[in-house]
């Protein structure tokens, strides 16, 4: 199998960014009218929620051990 | 007679007008059906086969599938959740949502087969790349999306 899943990050975050920022634009989105849609409270619950992705996204890529013994 | 073919010329080319306008209106609808309904399909498809024969001590740890499905359709859903929140259940809203998942649609295939004959001591470990792949993009562009929201 290939070792590409070992890699920490698979595409560059300036990639990604830009996906996000130009399908923003490309729909119209303005971001200051988005942004006052979230209550603090909203905030919190997302910045946790996405904590809790991240955790979980992590420990599903450092789960299996790397180690592989073939015997003939 | 004459204006009798005429008519019928007329008439034919009337008909062959509507059966244009109607295919023509038969594809509008279909556009517009394709646009609400199209949405985010992950078609993935992962085979794996460990053939285990006349051997001992053998160890094999693999990707454990339903639980990268469960953490990729979380993380779809939280997407889907903050767009929905700020940008609005609107057209807009979807077609964000859908734009951004849209970039990791792709028909995967992953096939593996390890066979292991008459060993001792083996241990294994195999992963489902597109999974885990699919997983980290989508989970780059939920905080890419968050910190441009001011939430992170």
């Amino acid at each position: 199998m290939s070792d590409s899943s070992k890699n920490p990050k698979i595409l560059s975050d300036k990639v990604i960014d830009l996906l996000v920022s130009t399908t923003l634009q490309k729909n119209g989105v303005n971001i200051e009218k988005a942004k006052s849609q979230l209550s603090d409270e909203q905030k919190k619950m997302f910045k946790d929620l996405v904590e809790d992705l991240a955790k979980q996204v992590d420990s599903f890529m450092k789960k299996p051990p790397v180690d592989k013994k073939e015997s003939k | 007679m004459s204006k009798c073919y005429d008519d019928y010329e007329s008439n034919r080319r009337k008909r062959k007008r509507r059966e244009e306008e109607n295919d023509r209106n038969k594809h509008e609808d279909a556009e517009v059906v394709q646009d609400g309904v199209q949405k985010s399909f992950i078609d993935q498809e992962s085979d794996e086969l460990v053939w285990i024969k006349d051997s001992c001590n053998v160890e094999v740890q693999s990707t454990d599938t339903q639980a990268a499905v469960s953490l990729q359709v979380g993380l779809q859903l939280a997407i889907a959740l903050v767009v929905s929140i700020t940008i609005g259940d609107s057209d807009e809203g979807k077609s964000v949502a859908q734009e951004l998942f849209q970039q990791f649609d792709a028909e995967q295939t992953n096939k593996q087969k390890v066979v292991i004959d008459n060993s001792k001591d083996v241990r294994i470990t195999t992963t489902d790349t597109d999974l885990a792949v699919n997983i980290q993009a989508l989970l780059q562009v939920l905080v890419a999306l968050v910190v441009k929201l001011d939430v992170l």
